[in-house]
This record gives C-alpha cells, sequence and structure tokens, in this order.
C-alpha cells in the first residue's frame, strides 16, 4: 500500500510500489522512478459518484500517479496534514483534499444529512456549501491547511464548539449543529462577532486551521 | 499530528505559532471574530451589553474601538488564531505596552485598555497578560532605535515615539513630484523615531495583516441578507469605488 511521510510542513512523500495514488491537479511537486500521471475522472470510485460530484460542485480536479517510485506533492505553500483513518469517515471539503489512495472510498454527502435543518444552516454560514466529500475506510489522507491544522478530540462527554469559517473537515462519529448566541442584547446593540458557532458530538475529532478562510 | 483533548491542550500557551490557547476562568476581553474553537462553557458578550457596565467602566477606556471586542466568560479552553498570523502572549507585570489597535487580540480584566495619543494604538496598563498577533514572529529593539511605520508593533515601558523624515528623501525632485501628487514613492522616508527608555517591538515583515477584520464581518453576515438588500448593496459598493 503506499505510505506516506512528511518531509516537511509543507511537503509530503507518497512511496508507490506499482500502486496509484490520487492527487488535488496541480500538486506534483516531483517524482522519482518510473510513475506516470494522468487525469482521473473516477477517483477510484465509481460512475454514480461522478455524477453526483459533477451535480453537487464538489468535482474535484484529480490527477492519479502510477508505479513504482517517490512522489512529492505540496500546494501553494499551505500547510500539509496526513491523517490516518481506520474504519471510519473522513469528511473534509474537496478543496482542502491533497491525497489519497484507492483503499479509501469515496462519496459525496449532502451536510442536510447530518442534523438536518441545522446542518444546511451550517453549509450557508460556513459559505462552504452544502455538500461535502466524504472518505470512508483504512488509510491516510493528506489535507490542506493554512497554518498547521489543529485536531480537537470529541467525546459524548466534551463536546467542541468552532467557529465555521476555521473548519477543515472531521472525521468519527458526529452530529453538528449551528449554535447562536443571539439574544435580546444583541439586537440592541451590535452582535458580538461569534454569533454563529458549530456545535460537534458525538465521537470523533474535528480539524480546524487558524485562518479564517 | 497531536490530537488536542482539553486535557493535553496547553493552558494560557501558543498551540503552535498561529494560535493560542486562553484558559478561561475570569472574564477576559477578546477580539471579535478570533476564536477558532472551545471547549467548555462559554458565552461572549459585546461590550454594550448592561452586564458588563462595571468591568467596562473599569478596565475597558477605548470608546472607538469598542466594537472591536467582546468579553467572554465562563469556563473553558478558548482557541484564537488571526488569519494565520503568528501569535504572542505578554506579560505586564505592573507595566504598560502599546500596541497597534488592529493587532491587540486580547487581554485579561486586570489590565486597563486606553487609547494611545498615537492615533491607531493601545495604551495597556496594569497587571496581567496581552495577547497580539504580528506579521511573521516578533523582535525586540533596544533604543535609541528608527522603525518604518508599518513594521512597528508596539512598544513598553514609556519610549517617547515621534516621527521622524528622511529629508533627503523628501527634497528629492522625485519625492517632491510624490509627495505633490500625494504618492508617497517608498514610505521610508517616514520613520518612527524612539527614544528614552524601554523595549520596542516590531514584525518580521512589513506587510499589513493578512485579511480584515470589517471584511470577514461583512462576508459572515451575506446569507443573512435577502436578494434586494444584497443588490442595494452592491450599489453601494460600486459608489464608493467611484467616489
Amino acid at each position: 500500500m503506499p505510505s506516506y511521510s512528511q518531509i516537511n510542513e509543507k511537503l509530503i512523500e507518497v512511496t508507490l510500489n506499482n500502486e496509484e495514488v490520487f492527487a488535488k491537479r496541480g500538486a506534483m511537486i516531483s517524482y522519482q522512478g518510473t510513475v506516470s500521471f494522468a487525469r482521473s475522472f473516477l477517483g477510484g470510485s465509481g460512475i454514480q459518484d461522478l455524477a453526483m460530484r459533477t451535480v453537487t460542485n464538489e468535482g474535484y480536479a484529480l490527477m492519479v500517479a502510477k508505479g513504482t517510485g517517490k512522489v512529492y506533492y505540496g500546494y501553494d505553500g499551505l500547510f500539509v496534514n496526513v491523517i490516518q483513518v481506520n474504519n471510519e469517515t473522513m469528511y473534509v471539503e474537496s478543496e482542502t483534499l491533497l491525497a489519497f489512495d484507492s483503499r479509501l472510498r469515496t462519496g459525496t454527502m449532502f451536510l442536510g444529512n447530518q442534523g438536518g435543518v441545522q446542518g444546511i444552516l451550517r453549509g450557508a454560514v460556513s459559505g462552504q456549501g452544502l455538500f461535502t466529500t466524504t472518505l470512508q475506510g483504512t488509510g491516510e489522507i493528506a489535507i490542506l491547511s493554512d497554518g498547521n491544522a489543529i485536531g480537537l478530540k470529541v467525546t459524548p462527554e466534551q463536546p467542541v464548539f468552532v467557529d465555521p469559517d476555521a473548519y477543515i473537515g472531521h472525521k468519527g462519529n458526529l452530529t453538528s449543529n449551528i449554535v447562536t448566541d443571539l439574544n435580546w442584547k444583541t439586537f440592541v446593540g451590535q452582535t458580538s462577532g461569534e454569533s454563529y458557532q458549530v456545535k460537534f458530538m458525538g465521537q470523533g475529532t474535528v480539524y480546524i486551521q487558524a485562518s479564517e478562510r | 499530528m497531536t490530537i488536542y483533548n482539553p486535557g493535553n491542550l496547553p493552558k494560557n500557551d501558543n498551540l503552535n505559532r498561529f494560535a493560542f490557547v486562553v484558559d478561561v476562568a475570569e472574564e477576559i476581553f477578546i477580539r471579535k471574530g478570533k476564536m477558532i474553537a472551545y471547549y467548555g462553557q462559554l458565552q461572549f458578550d459585546s461590550l454594550g451589553s448592561s452586564v458588563l457596565d462595571i468591568l467596562i467602566k473599569q478596565s475597558f477606556n477605548a470608546p472607538l474601538y469598542i466594537n472591536h471586542f467582546v468579553v467572554a466568560k465562563g469556563r473553558g479552553q478558548l482557541i484564537l488564531g488571526d488569519n494565520g498570523n503568528d501569535i504572542a502572549c505578554y506579560d505586564l507585570d505592573n507595566a504598560n505596552m502599546t500596541i497597534k489597535a488592529s493587532h491587540l487580540l486580547g487581554f485579561s480584566k486586570e489590565v486597563i485598555c486606553q487609547e494611545s495619543t498615537m492615533p491607531g494604538f493601545l495604551t495597556l496598563i496594569g497587571n496581567g497578560k496581552v495577547i497580539a498577533s504580528s506579521s511573521g514572529p516578533v523582535h525586540f529593539l533596544g533604543l535609541p532605535c528608527r522603525v518604518d511605520v508599518q513594521s512597528v508593533l508596539g512598544w513598553a515601558d514609556c519610549p517617547s515615539p515621534s516621527y521622524r523624515y528622511d529629508y533627503a528623501h523628501v527634497t528629492g525632485v522625485l519625492s517632491m513630484v510624490g509627495a505633490m501628487t500625494g504618492l508617497t514613492l517608498s514610505g521610508e522616508e517616514k520613520q518612527i523615531d524612539f527614544s528614552g527608555q524601554g523595549t520596542v517591538l516590531i514584525q518580521s515583515s512589513e506587510l499589513e495583516l493578512n485579511g480584515s477584520d470589517a471584511l470577514a464581518h461583512i462576508v459572515s453576515q451575506l446569507p443573512n441578507l435577502s436578494k434586494s438588500e444584497l443588490s442595494s448593496l452592491s450599489g453601494a459598493v460600486s459608489q464608493h469605488m467611484r467616489g
């Protein structure tokens, strides 16, 4: 299976042994060995998913690298984070997805499925759209962040509140809903500027970055 | 990559260069919109709300900036971030410090915040923590020194700042034309001169901070607007661009 190792905070190395890896278009920095690159429409999943992605604007532009050797990936000076998933689902915006391989099944998820109307509102508030990409299985995923990504553990006893603009993605079994601190004072005076927070509950990890996009 | 939980988060310290964790036990002033996440029970109140009047009267004496800050209260761990800018915390021990207002991210309630006589700067007096962001890590300079206007983050312990103009620069032919047409050519001819006792804090880059609060605030409010409100906003924006 392809192995991911971090060269520095902004560059990763993926070692292939007659295997393939899917990566964001334009993210390949260099490679060694016999590796061929081609545009990938399917990204390791079926036609149905391709159609879903096209309709929902989660259509990531992917390149597939196939062969034996080492491929180096980095993108736009952003930090690269390798995240392990262990038989769980990672939810991430397609534009922050850097690299993954065929061990993981990809899909497109309607945020409305993730907490009903509240989920839709979350998409509207964070401006990140109503659909998100899912990766399911066991393996590694490389994602991009502006500055170091911060992983925050969520347990049933310990929910976490996140600024929708700083949210990158999450994994595990989490439900989210919008919390507002709107009250009568908000209407009288100025809003506090932290008026919308997303509360994550359940068991899993939420990833954020120290930057509002 | 470390996964944090309330147990292993740093207490009142940097999580990394770009994020800072505040262990909230009592009220603290933070800049609006800089919360990126928190654990625990926290509430954010705008400074206009009446329950906070007594606290504000004691600590916050800068009416011009009252809409830039909120008070966080409750119990929990609050993570602050500022658009990928570096964040640092300074401990005031019966001292004073002046910080560029747009870079001040937070300060504890024992600290008194007042407008500096230098426009655009806030002076913080007393005992407690001051959190500020900068473009690149902060460097400390002894006195006397002269610093580019854009690179100054602030100063501590009462140096006396004044503007200094480089006359060779100002009297040069090109610069004269520049000054008359209102276009400054390099920006290097105007510096801040510090004399006296103290320390000057400079940023590693003279770039303005990434991202503007005002813009982020407006963009965050857009989903609340109706179609007709949006079109009147775009009308107002284009009018502003022409003027």
